[in-house]
């Protein structure tokens, strides 16, 4: 399945496969330092703490290339942006040495409060200038491209006025930002909103997209909801090899963060990427 | 879509918020009066705010948000206070949790910060009575062990470090507690009371007991553990930053007793606490000036 190269805009690598770096783990991997190209961090599980998770953490990041992702940047919120908390983003990037750093295509909360959750904006021509301004000036002040990601979505606003793809395609143009492709998501968001997966893959500016995310979730019939709590289902799979066409390959991470498995189980799950990768295995053991 | 009734992104944000958040669910929260005053004509036609999918309505659709800011949030109580939820029995907590949370929504972006002000507002809201004091009890220790786990880290004095302070250097000393310690004083036997949950399950309602408990981090391990009243005493204004003697002085001074004996439990106290890693810093005050 060899696809066309399409390098991103900022040559950043193709990390090969990751899976999202869990608290169980922790111990497998620093006594087995077991085969697996890179590793994804939840940003805010590290900030405002100096405990075991950190410790463990520093030693994982000696040894494994680290991709940060947030979940409360809160880009599309229209409470000011918090600079306090992008100092510590930066800091936090500065001591795993983090390849990059993105957040999701949200809002988490408004008026100072916080509900610990992607919030849909709505797609229209104001929530569009309001997440570029945004995502420049956070940009601006980080120094680098912020890497978000299209999130699971469960309604629709009456006012919006574009497709979601349309609305990320534009995004990432116009603020020039990297986008993470979930490609569960696309699934899940174009399920609960009776839309096209593949329509909504080919509008993606596939030079902005840095880096894929795979994950489960749990399909309620009426509507699918994004519990990344079990393997990538064949639709899924599809959609990510219909990426990697698109791409020549982006570094690809699996997502499992409920009834999470023993490690050995991730490795082989995220190993199924390969077939859709030319065969490309998981190359590196930390074990050297 | 009516472009002129379409709602400017901050009204809608701000909406969608107060209707996810209500405690009892998206339609109740539509109806809410803070959610009408931003978007009155929500509450006459929510499809003109929300749309419909083939297979949900809109309120459907805004349950699944409301849905899970609550289990979210009540996942995180629940795996910060498990003892807590024991003696109060899973439904009275998760009442507590919901109302909690209503009253204190999160502020912050870290989580770990979400219920700093539990303890304090089981202590004011639960009905009177042992099982509600020792449930406040158990989780002010519980959330102790939630801070001291996130504390920042601090190298803890050596024994050598503690020796080398000779007693003539008693008034002008004083020791520099770790971040990761908690001194709780309580009116149970709260930490009895958890360990005997940890031995084998159920245990009785304690009667009311003062007790004194430290919370503490050693390397990236939490403690608690039990001081004795005077032990506990001397602990405490040590980390207020009295000088050895002033804080001798003033927890076991006026006590009458064989001199010896209350040299040797001092000296077994500092040991316990210097194996524990209580203490990080030893600061020397210039000659002269003494504290009374
Ligand atoms: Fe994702």
């Amino acid at each position: 399945m060899t696809g066309a190269s399409l390098p991103n805009r900022w040559k950043l690598p193709d990390l090969g496969l990751g899976v999202g770096l869990r608290t169980q783990h922790f111990r497998h991997i620093t006594e087995h330092w077991p085969a697996m190209d890179w590793f994804e961090i939840l940003s805010e599980n590290f900030i405002d703490t100096e405990g075991r998770p950190l410790h463990f953490l520093d030693q994982i990041a000696e040894h494994y290339p680290i991709v940060m992702h947030g979940v409360c940047l809160s880009v599309g919120s229209t409470d000011p942006v918090d600079f306090g908390f992008l100092d510590k983003l930066a800091a936090l990037a500065r001591r795993v040495k983090a390849v990059w750093l993105g957040d999701h295509i949200c809002w988490t909360g408004v008026a100072g409060l916080n509900g610990h959750d992607l919030y849909p904006v709505p797609y229209t021509e104001e929530g569009l200038r309001h997440m570029i301004s945004r995502v420049r000036i956070i940009q601006d002040y980080l120094e680098r491209p912020l890497v978000l990601e299209n999130p699971s979505t469960y309604l629709t606003f009456a006012s919006s006025s574009m497709p979601e793809e349309e609305f990320i395609a534009r995004l990432a143009v116009e603020a020039d930002c990297a986008l993470l492709l979930d490609v569960n998501n696309v699934y899940v968001t174009c399920r609960n909103h009776d839309l096209d997966p593949l329509a909504y893959l080919d509008a993606i500016p596939y030079e902005h997209v840095v880096q894929v995310h795979l994950a489960g979730h749990t399909d309620n019939g009426t509507h699918c909801i994004d519990t990344h709590d079990g393997r990538v289902i064949d639709e899924v799979w599809q959609l990510y090899g219909r990426v990697h066409r698109k791409t020549g390959g982006r570094a690809t991470l699996l997502e499992w963060d409920a009834n999470v498995p023993k490690f050995p189980v991730l490795q082989q799950e995220v190993g199924k990427a390969a077939r859709f990768r030319n065969g490309t295995k998981i190359v590196t053991s930390a074990a050297a | 879509m009516n472009l002129a009734r379409a709602p400017r992104l901050d009204t809608l944000e701000r909406w969608m918020q107060a209707v996810v958040m209500h405690p009892q669910g998206a339609m109740p929260g539509v109806r809410s009066a803070p959610a009408r005053r931003l978007l009155p004509q929500a509450a006459v036609d929510l499809d003109s705010v929300v749309l419909p999918s083939k297979a949900l309505s809109a309120v459907e659709r805004l349950d699944i948000y409301a849905h899970m800011y609550y289990a979210r949030l009540l996942e995180i109580l629940v795996e910060e206070y498990p003892t807590t939820r024991q003696i109060l029995g899973a439904e009275a907590f998760e009442r507590a949790c919901r109302r909690f949370l209503a009253r204190h929504p999160s502020r912050h972006r870290i989580l770990n910060r979400l219920s700093e002000r539990f303890p304090a507002f089981l202590a004011r809201h639960l009905p009177r009575g042992p099982r509600s004091g020792l449930a406040v009890d158990v989780a002010r220790i519980e959330r102790a062990m939630e801070e001291v786990f996130d504390a920042p880290r601090a190298e803890p004095l050596t024994a050598a470090q503690f020796g080398a302070i000779g007693a003539d250097a008693w008034q002008r000393v004083r020791l520099a507690v770790i971040p990761g310690l908690r001194l709780l004083k309580l009116r149970y036997p709260a930490n009895d009371h958890m360990n005997a949950v940890r031995g084998k399950g159920q245990p009785r309602i304690p009667r009311p007991r003062a007790s004194f408990a430290i919370v503490y981090r050693r390397g990236y391990q939490v403690f608690r553990r039990d001081q004795e009243p005077v032990q506990f005493r001397l602990l405490a204004a040590l980390a207020s930053g009295a000088t050895l003697a002033a804080a001798v002085r003033g927890s076991v001074g006026g006590r009458r007793g064989n001199a010896d004996e209350l040299a040797a439990r001092l000296g077994a106290w500092f040991r316990e606490w210097a194996a524990a890693g209580l203490f990080s810093g030893i600061e020397r005050q210039a000659t002269g000036r003494r504290r009374r």
